[in-house]
């Protein structure tokens, strides 16, 4: 059993981690794309106010190749840390990197929610997200899956995620050691909560994920 | 640039006809949509499901997108070993199980706009001659489109 100062240290070694990538983030999605847009403008500008046709061009594809990277820092932002995730909530906050995840995987991702969004502290916010793009990056790995049935339940006292996939399945047993299951299953114990991993051989796997809280908690800050 | 209506047919064809040539498993044609800067797979032989359809290439991620970043030819010979970056940053190869695969840019205007990448589930790989057919046939796809 892992004892309470090594916990602590986990917990403060994963928030400095947590940190750093929502500033990198943060970095990157309000600070080099805005500068890069202004960039981007600029040479827009600049296309117009051209007559040589060649230079044009050149201008032109300029251009594109600005706004594919601009486009490519956003997405990395979002996968980084979504910028709604601290601010507006978990359930936006998965919609958006979702969006993402069927446009650079194929996978649809069928969302639903039932009952309304409990605001819960960052931490709790950010740990569940983690755990959900860790197991969606594993149904995109290796469950050959199209679809993705993700059910989200808020109650009173809990909140239930339940992530199902139609794929090839695996032996649960055989696997549980393995470094992505396991990060899974400490970070939800990290913030107070579960993870259940169940899997049919060529039927699909499903994981729930259930985290208890306080019903006053305070989403600015720990639980009240 | 490409246009669904008028092209899909030619360059499905040519992709049949590569996948038949070469004896491959896969072949897929991705190019930048005709608003906006997305890059999509808009044609695929020998695909085993739909997701290509709805991935969109990431400009210098992966194999499509490095082709088309840097308008040079690449090969994965043993995925997911030996590869730049992570494992997700190739879709393409996940969707569709590819352990091997080459693509080549797709020029429109001088400029590398899409990949024609020909692939295999097992690590079979393309032959000289092969590597030549890939190219000759991007080329008759950068004919098709330009007309």
């Amino acid at each position: 059993m892992e004892r309470g100062p090594e916990r602590n240290i986990n917990q403060y070694l994963l928030q400095s981690s947590e940190d750093e990538i929502k500033r990198i983030a943060l970095e990157l999605h309000e600070g080099v794309a805005q500068t890069l847009f202004s960039i981007y403008t600029g040479i827009q500008l600049l296309e117009t106010s051209t007559e040589d046709i060649k230079m044009k061009n050149y201008v032109r594809e300029m251009a594109e190749v600005l706004e594919r990277t601009i486009q490519e820092i956003r997405y990395l932002s979002v996968e980084l840390h979504p910028p709604t995730l601290s601010t507006i909530g978990f359930f936006p906050a998965l919609q958006s990197y979702l969006k993402l995840y069927t446009s650079t995987f194929g996978i649809v991702v069928d969302i639903e929610q039932a009952g309304e969004e409990i605001p819960l502290p960052v931490n709790h916010r950010i740990g569940l997200f983690r755990v959900c793009q860790e197991a969606l990056a594993n149904i995109a790995k290796y469950a050959d899956s199209a679809k993705i049935k993700l059910q989200l339940n808020w109650e009173h006292h809990r909140v239930q995620i339940l992530i199902q996939d139609f794929g090839i399945g695996f032996d649960v047993d055989a696997h549980i050691e393995s470094h992505g299951l396991a990060a899974m299953a400490e970070r939800m114990k990290l913030i107070g909560g579960d993870c259940i991993i169940t899997s049919q051989l060529g039927k699909g796997t499903t994981i729930r994920l259930e985290l208890g809280f306080a019903s006053n908690v305070n989403g600015e800050g720990e639980k009240v | 640039m490409f246009n669904k209506s008028k092209n899909y047919e030619p360059i499905l064809q040519e992709c049949k006809q590569l996948k038949k040539e070469i004896n491959c498993d896969f072949v897929g044609f991705a190019f930048q949509n005709t608003i906006g800067p997305d890059i999509k797979w808009h044609i695929a032989a020998g695909n085993h499901n739909e997701k290509y359809k709805l991935i969109s290439v990431r400009y210098g991620k992966g194999i499509a997108g490095r082709v088309i970043s840097t308008g040079r030819a690449m090969t994965i010979e043993d995925f997911p070993h030996h590869i730049i970056g992570k494992v997700l940053e190739y879709p393409i190869m996940l969707a569709e199980k590819l352990v091997y695969s080459h693509a080549v840019p797709v020029y429109y205007k001088e400029a590398a706009k899409g990949v024609l990448l020909v692939g295999n589930r097992s690590n079979k790989q393309l032959s000289r001659e092969d590597v030549l057919i890939v190219q000759a046939a991007s080329n008759k796809i950068e004919k098709i489109i330009s007309c």
